[in-house]
């Protein structure tokens, strides 16, 4: 249990810190900052309870706020995508992804895959959508969307390839 | 009763979700109003510290060009100070001749800035601590920078020239004409003015500085050039695009600056509406 606890806060912080001190100085393009904090909603243990879970990304998204001026953007998507996650995994695991002991972080390539697709859009529109706040720029909105989100797919992936412990087959 | 409690704990994961994305959309929607009260900003001990140990590693990258920007800032007082230039320069330095023009200048260092958002804000590296306040206005070596909103002890937030919030008086130079400066969410090299009358004359390649009636800034500040013109509503009014002279993609050291004579013109101003 200590172990568990250990593992997230270790996750939580150097998430944080890859995310403030490399991937917010990216910039590619003039705007294009991968957002790889979000991968620490995806690994939170399963079983868990859900309280603590909620709280934890809420301060996340907060704490990512206070360093980019965003009022409370990226905490709403964060708990948002937090709150969402029992119903992504169940669209991607299947219903019974409880009973199956499942660790996102040993899952196969391609699950892991179409889980961070389906959470790279719920965070990135809404974040977008609050970052910008106006409804004249649904456009400006949706390019933010797209190009992050590519730069976030792809950065998060590779996290995945480096961190997974999948078994040999 | 018991129903109410039964549907609490039943739905307390829902009632905790709905709670939080409700306190989020507070903050968000404060920080989008240019208002002082929000909550979330970048000027805590703690954020600044991070972001000051940050960018200390990646100034590194941009010295060369941040010493030549300083190099020919030096050049040009030094051509405007003359044989005046014996002063030592000390944390805070009085501009020119101090009885005729009131503002005071601060030197400070950018530890963060964004504008791929429409409403940006930049950190910088002093706050009330050095006697910044909220309306200050901050410049660079090139051009206008933003404006103080928000002062932590060590750090304040400035509302970047780069914010769908700000309007700035701004004059098109060697004529009277002003207008108001605003940014509209695309270019972050590209702001309009606003508010010029028809019959004012508007030529491509103009420039536009600071305006007299401005109390942030001093006048005759460089901001950019007028690349294109058009009159609309009928006619009447010319809407501006103005290239920035200032890269507010690449920003090291500003200025902030302090107007002495502040309180004494609001006051007078406000003389005026109340009568």
């Amino acid at each position: 249990m200590n172990n568990v606890i250990v593992h997230n806060a270790v996750r939580f912080v150097a998430l944080l810190i890859l995310q403030l001190f490399f991937m917010d100085q990216i910039n590619f393009l003039g705007y294009i900052n991968p957002m790889v904090y979000i991968f620490f909603v995806l690994l939170f243990p399963l079983e868990n309870n859900r309280w603590g879970f909620l709280l934890l990304a809420f301060l996340l998204g907060i704490i990512m706020d206070t360093f980019q001026d965003t009022g409370g953007a990226h905490a709403v998507a964060t708990v948002t995508l937090a709150f969402m996650r029992p119903l992504l995994l169940k669209l991607v695991y299947g219903q019974g992804y409880l009973t199956k002991n499942l660790k996102i972080i040993q899952s196969p390539l391609d699950r892991f895959l179409l889980l961070l697709l389906l959470a790279i859009v719920v965070h990135h529109v809404l974040l977008f959508a609050l970052v910008i706040f106006n409804t004249s720029q649904i456009l400006y909105i949706l390019k933010l969307t797209l190009s992050i989100g590519i730069a976030s797919y792809i950065m998060i992936t590779i996290l995945f390839l480096l961190f997974s412990k999948r078994k040999e087959q | 009763m018991q129903q109410i409690f039964n549907f609490l704990i039943k739905n307390r994961n829902l009632l905790l979700y709905l709670l939080l994305a409700f306190i989020g959309l507070i903050f968000t929607v404060q920080n989008h109003s240019y208002h002082r009260n929000s909550f979330i900003h970048s000027t805590g001990a703690f954020t600044g510290y991070f972001l000051e140990k940050q960018s200390s590693v990646s100034s590194y990258f941009d010295l060369d060009d941040e010493n030549q920007l300083l190099r020919e800032e030096n050049a040009k007082l030094r051509m405007l100070l003359g044989d005046q230039a014996d002063s030592l320069l000390s944390s805070s330095v009085v501009f020119y001749n101090s009885s005729k023009t009131p503002f005071e200048v601060f030197p400070a260092r950018v530890i963060k800035n964004r504008y791929a958002y429409r409403d940006n804000f930049l950190t910088i590296d002093i706050g009330a601590q050095e006697d910044i306040k909220e309306d200050m206005g901050v410049i660079t070596t090139n051009g206008i920078l933003g404006v103080v909103d928000k002062v932590g002890s060590r750090y304040s937030r400035v509302i970047s020239v780069l914010n769908s919030e700000i309007s700035l008086n701004a004059q098109i130079k060697g004529t009277n004409t002003i207008g108001s400066l605003t940014w509209n969410g695309n270019s972050p090299y590209l702001m309009n003015l606003e508010d010029v009358p028809r019959l004012a004359k508007v030529v491509k390649g103009d420039t536009i500085i600071t305006g007299q009636q401005s109390t942030t800034f001093p006048p005759d500040i460089l901001i950019g050039v007028v690349k294109d013109a058009q009159l609309i509503d009928n006619g009447s009014r010319y809407k501006i695009d103005v290239q920035l002279f200032n890269d507010m993609t690449n920003v090291g050291t500003a200025y902030v600056i302090r107007n002495r004579d502040l309180e004494e013109i609001q006051e007078i101003n406000n003389l005026e509406e109340d009568e």
